[in-house]
């Protein structure tokens, strides 16, 4: 019983990470289009604001969410505004430009930080260990749920039940008419690239403490972001939430039962067959034939 | 694309002619080695520019079908080296750390030179069209096909790394024996060996101008341009798709097989993200839609690249340009420096002709040239 | 040459919906060879989804094709082209990046394989009738030019000209004169009158004046049914067909 306890917890807190890291990379396809490689940068631009924070300024990792958030928001904000609104009727372009700019991030910050290990300290009055049916867990952990549940619901309320929310889901209908209501879809683009860029940054910050922070940290996540979107269903919020879950008691269960690099291969390939027999993803219905 | 065909075989054939001239003037060994290593890198670049500049299927991994090449000719060389590099019965050294005892099935054909060559170009080219088929058939096209290149990579070179006991794993394999044929040693530095790359390079490029020149090369870009539209005329879409496919993998595998001659190892880094990269970013810088620019692309990188210093900050620094360059050559060149070469010539003849036309207003009365 | 067992193309009982709405509805048509045949109706009647039918584009969700005695809908595009089907589209499709030659030399499509186009690289006599082609459809100026660079017009030419140079016994063309001026108009009516009889064609349209120059027959179809057809007088007498017309300001403006 505890151990089945503990290895599902392990798996919670896999699907947490691979949920935070995926709703900003889900928002930002299902609403423009754009598969954004640069995705895990922010990600990693994310820890390292952490990092920065904590050792330069001695902040504690709680209060740098918000001046994260807003921090990586921006320079998505600048990263469409620059590159990605001039090529939103070029898709195989928008994923060579944002994997350039990927490549860039990545040396930035191997320039300026180094391209050594960092680490984050976990803020300590979460550093503790909760008991759960007879298993423990870190509170941190639990924490990382919460808000990667949190950010969920509120951007499923966002999308469903605001004016801005409307919008973007008539933009996502159809560009042109939604455009010809007056609806502004250029900055209703920039503000969801905004969005996930922000949420990207929020996961990088939050995962920081977990795992070692390096400039090439980003690569791993982009591939398991796109693995959660494409298995859920690009149009479909809760399938993000549903393959997070999934995905993430796989990798646990794959992980305990053989050795890493071959459950990694092995979801890859996973991924590859899905993309090849139901491109809209595992739990959207078909729509057209 | 240049609408004279001969005009075109001339430049295509001055350039591999000043490549294979080379030689006569530089005598520095481990010179001649760089060279050959951005040959090699301008044979893929054409490999990509057929596949991505033609048909517009975008390979993120062109590097796979590269590695896979390469690992052939390191497999047959390494069995070469018996009994030196070896350990008991003729096994790989590698293969006794790992407890191996005998010869993996696998490894039994490679102990032939001629079927690890003919190995070297049929198991790329087997692996695309495999591949293909498998995205065609089902109509995976565009981005969507461009990400299965990428995890299909990252998918062998995980196991590549994992079969540590048959493949060398994260070493790879490495202590060669020389690459001998008809009595001609090509040492990784010698002139033989810079030759039979440019050789390569010459009979990879012209195939693959034929391959566009022909009417399936009309056909390839016309799918990329329209690819619903070409099957109500009858054309199987798929099989020519996976056909481009398979003809860039194939030529990617003799430029991996080359690699190992010269680099005198193989390593799961051929297959490797980083590399797949580079390629996507020589072609765009060279220009997508012409096998020469594209080749001359990976020149002109590499080179600059080759040329300039190699500390751990230089790398940094000069692949956060490449990004940069890369990144407003989308935005803003998407047909490259070839395009740009070809825009000029445009604008000449257009110029000509308005200057041709004008001539003959005042008697017809007809407006002068439209340009484009 | 009349009834259904000698019919060329027979559509029979054909029904396809499009999740749950239903866009043709137990289509019954059949076409003669050599025929010129006419559908009309008014918009969203379906004709464009039943040619997309017959060529596969879209699938049936029941009932059968035959054409020249063998089922087709179950094959794929391009064996339903190889067949001998070539079509028009309605938004004029031509490859906008390639030359109007390179169009005209893509169009002419008896041999499909890649190996066998490898050894290709378009010999003369190939070239005089593409240049023939051109100079039927009024291009042989703009041979070099990108397609991209040609009027709306000139564009439908160009795919009229394309399904010549596949030259299949079926064509099928959905409103080849949309856009077109009076004067292109009518020497599209002429190019198809010299059609007649070659090929059989069957030919989506709104013009009415278009439709009376060049039509045997006119099938009508509305809300995804066959609703009339005849000659263009017995066509525009019927009262169901008026009736069908009625929102849309007679049948000569749909
Ligand atoms: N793929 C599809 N999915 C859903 N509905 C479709 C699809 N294709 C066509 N329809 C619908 O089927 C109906 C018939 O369309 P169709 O294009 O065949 O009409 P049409 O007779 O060609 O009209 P028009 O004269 O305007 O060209 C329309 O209501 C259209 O909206
Ligand atoms: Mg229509």
């Amino acid at each position: 019983m505890d151990f089945v306890v503990s290895q599902l917890l392990t798996g919670l807190s896999l699907s947490s990470i691979l949920l935070l890291v995926a709703l900003g990379l889900a928002i930002i396809y299902g609403v423009t289009g754009v598969i954004n490689l640069a995705h895990g940068e922010f990600v990693m631009l994310g820890a390292y604001c952490a990092w920065l924070l904590q050792t330069q300024l001695g902040w504690g990792l709680l209060p740098s969410l918000i001046p994260i958030f807003v921090a990586v928001a921006l320079l998505g904000l600048a990263v469409e505004y620059l590159v990605i609104r001039h090529l939103y009727d070029r898709p195989l372009d928008t994923i060579l430009a944002t994997w350039g700019l990927g490549v860039m991030a990545q040396q930035i910050v191997r320039l300026l930080a180094g391209g050594e290990l960092r680490y984050v300290q976990m803020p300590a009055a979460l550093s503790g260990s909760v008991n759960i049916l007879g298993a423990t867990d870190s509170a941190y952990r639990l924490f990382v749920l919460a808000v990667a549940l949190g950010l969920f619901a509120l951007t499923w309320y966002v999308y469903r039940h605001t004016s801005i929310g409307l919008q973007l889901r008539a933009i996502t209908q159809n560009r042109q008419i939604a455009s010809s209501f007056g609806i502004n879809a250029g900055r209703a683009y920039r503000l969801t690239f905004a969005y996930g860029a922000g949420i990207a940054g929020l996961a990088g910050a939050l995962i920081s403490p977990l795992k070692s922070v390096s400039p090439e940290m980003g690569t791993g996540y982009v591939v398991d972001a796109f693995m959660v979107v494409v298995v859920g269903g690009v149009q479909s919020l809760f399938g993000t939430v549903v393959s997070s879950g999934l995905l993430g008691e796989l990798t646990g269960a794959l992980a305990y039962l053989s050795n890493d690099t071959i459950a990694k291969a092995l979801v890859l390939a996973a991924v590859v067959v899905i993309i090849r027999f139901r491109p809209q993803g595992l739990f959207t219905p078909r729509i057209r034939a | 694309m240049s609408n004279k065909p001969i005009l075109q075989l001339l430049i295509y054939g001055a350039v591999c002619l000043a490549l294979l001239l080379i030689p006569a003037f530089v005598d520095d060994a481990f010179l001649l080695n760089k060279f050959a290593r951005y040959l090699i890198f301008g044979m893929l670049a054409v490999a990509l520019s057929l596949s991505w500049g033609y048909a517009g299927i975008l390979n993120l991994g062109q590097a796979t079908t590269f590695g896979l090449g390469s690992y052939c000719m390191a497999m047959a060389l390494k069995l070469k080296t018996v009994p030196i590099h070896t350990g008991a019965e003729g096994l790989p050294d590698f293969m006794v750390w790992n407890n191996v005892t005998e010869l993996p099935w696998l490894w039994w054909p490679f102990q032939s030179l001629p079927f690890a060559v003919a190995a070297g170009i049929l198991v790329p080219a087997a692996f695309a069209a495999l591949l293909g088929w498998f995205m065609f058939g089902g109509r995976v096209a565009g981005v969507y096909s461009a990400i299965i290149t990428l995890a299909a990579m990252v998918v062998v070179n995980l196991i590549i790394v994992d079969q540590q006991s048959y493949t060398g794993g994260f070493n790879g394999i490495t202590d060669l024996a020389r690459f001998e044929v008809l009595g001609i040693s090509f040492d990784a530095y010698a002139r033989s060996t810079y030759l039979l790359v440019a050789a390569c390079l010459t009979v990879a490029l012209f195939a693959a101008l034929a391959v566009t020149r022909s009417k399936t090369g009309l056909i390839l870009q016309a799918i990329r341009d329209q690819e619903e539209r070409v099957r109500f005329f009858g054309y199987d879409v798929a099989r020519y798709k996976t056909f481009v496919f398979a003809a860039s993998a194939a030529i990617a595998g003799l430029a991996g097989m080359l690699y190992t001659i010269v680099m005198e190892f193989a390593s799961p880094t051929f297959l490797g993200v980083p590399l797949s990269l580079s390629i996507v970013i020589w072609v765009a810088v060279g220009g997508r839609q012409s096998l020469l620019g594209a080749m001359l692309g990976a020149l002109l990188v590499t080179g600059v690249q080759g040329s300039l210093s190699e500390s751990e900050t230089f790398l940094s620094t000069w692949t956060l340009v490449m990004g940069g360059l890369f990144v407003l050559i989308v935005l803003f060149m998407p047909r490259g420096l070839a395009g740009i070469v070809s825009g000029l010539r445009r604008r000449g003849t257009a110029r000509k002709a308005a200057a041709q036309q004008s001539g003959s207003v005042g008697a017809t009365g007809a407006p002068a040239g439209r340009t484009a | 040459m009349t009834g259904m067992a000698q019919a060329q193309l027979a559509l029979r009982d054909v029904t396809v919906s499009f999740g749950g709405f239903v866009a043709v509805d137990r289509l019954d048509l059949a076409v003669n060879r050599g025929e010129l045949r006419c559908l009309i109706g008014p918009n969203g009647a379906g004709k464009t989804t039943t040619l997309d039918l017959i060529c596969g584009r879209a699938r049936i969700s029941s009932g059968a094709i035959v054409f020249d005695g063998t089922e087709i809908h179950q094959l794929s595009e391009f064996e339903i082209a190889r067949t001998g089907i070539g079509r028009k589209f309605q938004v004029p499709s031509v490859f906008r990046e390639l030359s109007v030659r390179d169009n005209l030399e893509i169009g002419s499509s008896r041999q499909h394989g890649v190996l066998h186009n490898l050894g290709r690289f378009g010999g003369a006599a190939d070239r005089e009738r593409l240049e023939r082609l051109a100079e039927l459809v009024g291009l042989s100026d703009d041979l070099g030019k990108q397609a991209a660079q040609l009027s709306h017009g000139q564009t439908q030419w160009l795919e009229i000209a394309l399904i010549l140079a596949q030259d299949p016994p079926l064509i099928l063309m959905d409103e080849p004169t949309a856009g077109m001026t009076a004067h292109e108009t009518g020497k599209t009516a002429e190019l198809f009158n010299t059609l007649r009889g070659k090929h059989t064609l069957i030919v989506v349209e709104h013009d009415m004046g278009f439709v009376r120059d060049i039509a045997e027959t006119i099938s009508v179809m509305h809300q995804g049914r066959l609703l009339a057809q005849g000659t263009a007088d017995e066509v525009s007498d019927d009262p169901q067909v008026r009736e069908a017309y009625l929102g849309s300001g007679g049948i000569g403006h749909a």
